[in-house]
């Protein structure tokens, strides 16, 4: 799927399942550390998941991110594997508060767990590759975006992708933010509080089988260089064999600025 | 005395409005960029406006490019950009070049006149208003050739 966990620019866009079309400064370079905690479907116990990521702003339009996963699937915490993931912006309309931003991405990822599930998934469970575009409106406090991206499943190291099953698949998403607090900006040390909707879809290309998911989220910024991420996410349909598609995200993210 | 002289073409201080954000992240990312250029002095900035007003370093060369493009790397853009710069009975005409200190200043949209002391200009050059302005001006703009020509209004 898309998650291409969240990030900085606008903080109402700063979604929690998916990415906004703005990148992050140039020369801000972000620590994040995502955990995911998701109920197992057909056994007992949950699928935790940490990824350690950091990203960079090589300018103003490009960005790029590293990212290891870490999951509890075998026995313990075993490393996975882990992608790099990069993002172009090639529209850009501002006014004052206000803008309409378009991007392209693409992410490369390499996973050695086996493979369980029909669903395509290249951020911690499958090796692969995804490319999509994206586009965020900011309206004042709200700000909508949609992205639609083709994502390719391969081997994961010795374990093959199942001839029976479809590689590839189709991602759409469409996310809602409002910055709820402060009411009004008096200083950069203001926790703003943000509320984020989402809708994470996946079709698979050679079955037509698909998936639509509900995330809820909640934001905290705070002193206007650190954010605390809350997620949710609820499978509200499905078609395909998935093993834990509902449970809890929670993200940390560090900003330093000017880092060359 | 070179003293009298000295203080003539000084940009003493600017206000900057940044476009695209509304929050106070966007805004401390902008703030931190034009923090690393070496001729503030000070950045003040009103997050609820997107203001940064800018106090320069006296005696000290101002490049307001420079400004521009710190916001630009930030990932906004800039919706205005006005500057204070002290000038000694200087008359100024429309559609008119005039070299103040060792920069070149074009006049759009004045009635001509006759300035002294610290006064107030908007710089109307592309990415320093909103496009919608820039397309409205763009006809009665002087381009800038080898030299940088500021098209500046009040």
């Amino acid at each position: 799927m898309i998650f291409i966990f969240g990030s900085k620019v606008e903080a109402q866009e700063l979604y929690v399942f998916t990415e906004p079309a703005s990148n992050i400064p140039a020369n801000l370079l972000s620590a994040r550390l995502m955990s995911s905690f998701y109920k197992e479907k057909f056994e007992s116990g949950t699928n935790i998941h940490f990824m350690p990521e950091v990203r960079y702003g090589i300018s103003s339009k490009l960005m790029v991110q590293a990212q290891a996963y870490i999951s509890n699937r075998e026995t313990g915490y075993v490393s996975e594997g882990g992608g790099i993931y990069a993002q172009y912006k090639f529209l850009n309309n501002d006014e004052v508060k206000k803008h309409f931003r378009m991007a392209a991405y693409g992410r490369m990822s390499y996973n050695n767990s086996d493979i369980h599930q029909e669903e395509i998934e290249t951020v911690g469970h499958n090796s692969g590759f995804e490319g999509g575009i994206i586009a965020t409106q900011l309206l004042h406090k709200v700000a909508l975006s949609s992205s639609l991206s083709f994502e390719q499943a391969m081997n994961n190291s010795s374990y093959e992708f199942p001839d029976e099953w479809s590689s590839s698949a189709m991602n759409y998403t469409f996310s809602v933010g409002k910055l709820m607090l402060p009411k009004k900006y008096t200083s950069y040390d203001q926790t703003n509080f943000n509320l984020m909707l989402e809708f994470l879809g996946q079709r698979l290309n050679e079955n037509g089988k698909s998936y639509l998911d509900i995330a809820p989220s909640v934001q905290f910024i705070i002193k206007s260089r650190a954010r605390i991420d809350l997620g949710y996410r609820h499978e509200l349909y499905s078609e395909m064999l998935r093993t834990a598609p509902n449970g809890f995200v929670v993200r940390f993210e560090y900003n330093f600025y000017n880092v060359l | 005395m070179l003293l009298p002289i000295l203080g003539i073409g000084q940009i003493k201080s600017a206000s900057l409005q940044a476009s695209g954000l509304t929050c106070s992240m966007c805004s401390n990312s902008i703030y931190k960029s034009l923090k690393t250029i070496s001729f503030i002095e000070e950045v003040d900035s009103d997050v609820e406006t997107s203001t940064f007003n800018i106090k320069f370093k006296t005696n000290q060369e101002v490049d307001l490019d420079a400004l521009q493009k710190a916001v630009e790397k930030a990932g906004f853009s800039v919706a205005s950009l006005k500057f204070v710069m002290n000038v000694n009975n200087l008359k100024v005409q429309n559609q008119q070049k005039t070299e103040i200190g060792d920069k070149t200043f074009y006049f759009v949209n004045i009635k001509d006149k006759v300035l002294d002391g610290d006064v107030e200009f908007r710089i109307v050059d592309k990415d320093f208003i909103s496009p919608k302005e820039f397309k409205k001006l763009k006809s009665r703009l002087e381009p800038s050739g080898d030299k940088r020509i500021y098209n500046v209004t009040f």
